[in-house]
């Protein structure tokens, strides 16, 4: 790949960063402000931001991983049940009315939730010593459907009038992004990218194959389950950080295939990139166009994703590879 | 002389028919479909008369050992026929129009309360009473809710105030135009800060708030923990008055619902503004 192209990506994003932090929704003047400003900038626009770039990185990096560990173009993050264990989890705690953590408790249930979900999808896809790919997809979609199953079964029996509410906070809301979750989430993705960019060379050589592999000299299904811990790692992270955002996991891999080629050495980290950006971008979006009404990122990122994706989809050229 | 008197005994037919099919007999068994009827009817002294509720129908206490048919977006019909109603009450507030259609097919009675603002109860509290046949008692409910409202508008504040009432705090949800809240803060003089929005449960802006800097901050008690679910978006807005000077008031459910109890939420309201 060339310096140039890279130059480019890091530029565009920075760009992108100092856009959405000082001129929306409304402009303001980075050497001219004044204490309301400050304030602004420094409890709400800056966690915010900090939060769709967390988020945006793990689902871009655990998309192009997990595309590549299943070989399958379709695969996305949430496919493997982690969201909607999340979800689940966030729900009952609520239900329960147990407040433990204050206000970590919706962030920490969560994250529970989506930890017990990898682990289960993680045991059903296991075989005779080894992580198969095929049965940890469908176990992931068999899960997810449980889940997602339970969830309905509880908001419609459910008689908590902020019960409804409170889910819609699972389908991706990072108007509450705050300081106190940022070190955590960064300790989880930067821990989960670090592994996937350390096991690049090992994936490329899983997507050709196992017997290849294990001819390169890798250790087929120890390498598989280190990808798996990744994705599980950073998907839970992201889930708790802002819940559900659809469409990064699954658009952002396809698009720098697209642009770069599919060397996971250089996929992984761009698509971290580009996912993190892409969601600024969206989160950006979605509180500017009906300000001061916020429409949530989930929303957006699929509104602006999926026109995006159908246009990929017609050119085979990107999913024939 | 023959032609006029086939006319006259026409006319006689039909104003009869028109008057018997008005003055139908009293209904016995009613379902009420929203809380806020449920309420409505209790307060009118009809409770007796209700042979089936929703399952969000809470109060008063009486109303809990009713009969359940289910959501109010999603009653089971089975459940409403079941209970031989002879009058289903439903609300332009909650209730799904498709339902309204699907019970008369069903051979049961429906009737369409369509009070969505403060301004609209206290007539629309009439209009059912006609339809139930309880035109003394709605008169009088809705006669003390015209006096409150009066008296409330009538007292003089003295200066008005930035307001916001927020629903849910996470993700943050406030009341905004075109609701009985923003109605409620209005009454008294004071401004509601959502209420240019044009939606009227908005997702609002966390920065949005710090730049409208409201005088005070009220939030409903929707959930029994939402003092604890609020803290975080509190602390974050440490800076605003409202916060600053401690004019952060939970309100009770009183507000939430437009029947009789609004009065009361309107009045704690006044009190916090005081």
């Amino acid at each position: 790949m060339s310096k140039v192209k890279i130059s480019i990506l890091v530029l565009s994003c920075l760009c992108i960063f100092f856009f959405s932090l000082f001129l929306t929704p409304s402009v303001m003047n980075p050497f001219t402000l004044n204490t309301l400003d400050r304030d602004i900038l420094v409890s709400i626009r800056l966690p915010r931001l900090l939060v769709a770039a967390l988020m945006g990185i793990a689902l871009g990096a655990s998309g192009a991983v997990l595309q590549g560990l299943l070989k399958n173009p379709l695969a996305d993050p949430y496919i493997l049940g982690i969201s909607s264990g999340a979800s689940l989890s966030a729900a009952m705690g609520l239900v329960s009315g147990i407040y433990l953590f204050g206000q970590f408790s919706i962030p920490f249930t969560a994250f529970a939730g989506a930890a017990v979900a990898s682990l289960m999808v993680g045991a059903f896809g296991w075989k005779g010593g080894r992580l198969l790919p095929e049965r940890l997809l469908l176990a992931g979609v068999g899960m997810s459907f449980l889940f997602y199953a339970a969830l309905m079964l509880l908001i419609s029996i459910s008689t908590h009038e902020g019960m409804r509410r409170a889910v819609l906070w699972i389908f991706g809301d990072l108007s509450m992004a705050d300081w106190s979750l940022i070190p955590w989430g960064v300790l989880f993705i930067v821990a989960g990218l670090g592994i996937s960019l350390s096991r690049a060379r090992a994936l490329n050589a899983l997507m050709l194959g196992d017997e290849l592999a294990h001819s390169l000299g890798f250790s087929v299904h120890r390498e598989r389950l280190l990808l798996f811990t990744s994705i599980a790692l950073m998907t839970s992270a992201s889930v708790s950080l802002g819940g559900t955002i659809g469409f990064i996991g699954l658009l952002m891999p396809h698009i720098v295939r697209f642009m770069l080629g599919s060397d996971n050495r250089i996929l992984i980290p761009v698509s971290a990139l580009c996912g993190g950006a892409f969601l600024c971008i969206a989160d950006t979006v979605g509180k500017s166009v009906l300000s001061p009404v916020e429409i949530p990122s989930g929303i957006v990122t699929a509104i602006i994703g999926s026109p995006y994706f159908l246009y990929l989809l017609r050119k085979k050229d990107v999913l024939g590879q | 002389m023959r032609k006029a008197r086939v006319v006259l005994s026409l006319a006689v037919l039909i104003l009869f028919s028109v008057v018997s099919s008005s003055i139908a007999e009293t209904p016995g068994r009613i379902i009420s479909l929203a809380p806020n009827l449920t309420e409505i009817l209790f307060e009118m002294g009809l409770g007796s008369r209700i042979v089936g509720v929703t399952q969000f129908c809470d109060y008063p206490a009486e109303a809990k050992k009713k009969p359940k048919v289910g959501g109010m977006s999603n009653p089971s019909p089975e459940a409403v026929v079941t209970l031989k109603p002879d009058l289903v009450l439903m609300t332009t507030d909650g209730n799904p129009k498709e339902f309204g259609e699907r019970f008369r097919k069903l051979g049961v009675k429906t009737y369409l309360f369509r009070a969505q603002r403060l301004s609209e109860l206290p007539h629309e509290i009439r209009k059912l009473g006609m339809a139930l046949d309880a035109k003394r008692e709605a008169d009088a409910l809705a006669g003390r809710i015209e006096n409150t409202l009066k008296k409330l508008r009538d007292r003089k504040i003295a200066k008005p105030q930035k307001v916001l009432f927020i629903v849910w705090p996470e993700p943050l949800i406030v009341a905004g135009p075109d609701t009985a809240i923003d109605d409620s803060i209005k009454l008294f003089g004071h401004t509601n800060i959502a209420a240019g929005t044009g939606i009227s449960y908005p997702k609002y802006s966390l920065e949005e708030i710090i730049r409208q800097s409201p005088d005070a901050i009220f939030i409903g008690m929707g959930h029994a923990e939402i003092k604890e679910i609020s803290q975080g978006l509190l602390r974050k807005l440490g800076n605003v008055p409202a916060v600053r000077n401690h004019r952060v008031f939970f309100l009770s459910d009183n507000l939430y619902r437009l029947g009789p109890r609004i009065i009361k939420g309107i009045q704690e309201m006044a009190e916090c503004l005081k």
